[in-house]
């Protein structure tokens, strides 16, 4: 088969033909960290902006409306429930960082141990979510509160919901095999880990701030 | 420092902790004291967030890749 070589820069001529390199040049990058854990860090970096845009509108209609009671007189909020989602969410973080610690060491079936359990923790909050949703007695249109504790909530819903389908993929291919101990051979575990973590802290605020406050 | 999940694990533990003592703090004291005692969780946490950039940048230079990097 023939092979397609990148012209070579002058001096470089001697180790032609070991360093024959297919494709395009690869791209800058730092040594110190990979692409695309770099990648997701920006990217959650620009949620935080998303999240706190919706905060921002929370407390300006709070502060606004100022009424004598928060949630205001016939809103009621199971604190309770969303208590217990909360402990399970935060569970959820720890079930991942065993799945990574998992395959740091090797251990193939404590990963995927770890990644199930966490999937199906994030799953279990979902529908909790859900049914909490359909037990409200009040939907996004009744009154501003309606609208922003829906907005508030149904934003991490939403990441979750694209955690759990960033967790479906890892776990298809830890048993698919895809993942080694090494660090460069694990991203597909590590990202979406990363990604949970930062949905798992945005609750503990979002559960602060709309149901405890 | 590393950049990865085990990194940010941390800080779930660390927002876990600060969280959970808000949370009971409001539960025991009220909203108001709840929402002062986040405000000051706040505030330190982008005072040190603050200081862990400015002293990154500092530092930028002798890091690998930088202009005064001695390995």
């Amino acid at each position: 088969m023939e092979s397609a070589s990148v012209p070579l820069p002058h001096g470089a001529g001697g180790h032609a033909a070991e360093h024959v390199h297919h494709g395009p040049p690869e791209a800058h990058q730092s040594s110190r960290i990979d692409r695309q854990v770099l990648g997701i860090l920006l990217f959650i970096i620009s949620e935080v902006m998303l999240f706190g845009s919706f905060f921002a509108s929370y407390f300006f209609l709070r502060v606004v409306v100022n009424p004598e009671s928060w949630p205001p007189h016939p809103f009621e909020l199971p604190v309770a429930v969303a208590g217990m989602n909360t402990a399970i969410l935060v569970s959820s973080s720890f079930t991942i960082h065993y799945a990574l610690e998992g395959i740091r060491k090797g251990n193939k079936q404590a990963m995927k141990l770890g990644l199930v359990l966490t999937w199906l923790l994030g799953l279990t909050f979902l529908f909790v979510q859900i049914n909490e949703y359909v037990h409200l007695g009040f939907s996004d249109r009744t009154e501003a509160f309606g609208t922003i504790f829906y907005s508030l909530t149904g934003l991490h819903g939403a990441h979750v919901f694209i955690g759990l389908c960033l967790l479906s993929a890892a776990v298809i291919r830890a048993f698919r095999g895809h993942f080694e101990k090494e660090p460069e051979k694990h991203l597909g575990v590590e990202v979406p880990g990363i990604y949970w973590h930062f949905v798992d802290i945005m609750w503990i605020i979002v559960f602060f701030t709309v149901y405890i406050l | 420092m590393h950049y990865n999940e085990a990194a940010v694990f941390k800080w779930v533990l660390i927002f876990a902790v600060a969280g959970g003592s808000a949370i009971g703090l409001a539960l025991l004291a009220g909203s108001l004291v709840g929402a002062l005692y986040g405000l000051v969780l706040a505030v330190i946490g982008c005072v040190y967030g603050y200081r862990w950039t400015r002293n990154w940048w500092r530092e930028a230079r002798n890091r690998p890749g930088g202009p005064d990097y001695k390995p």
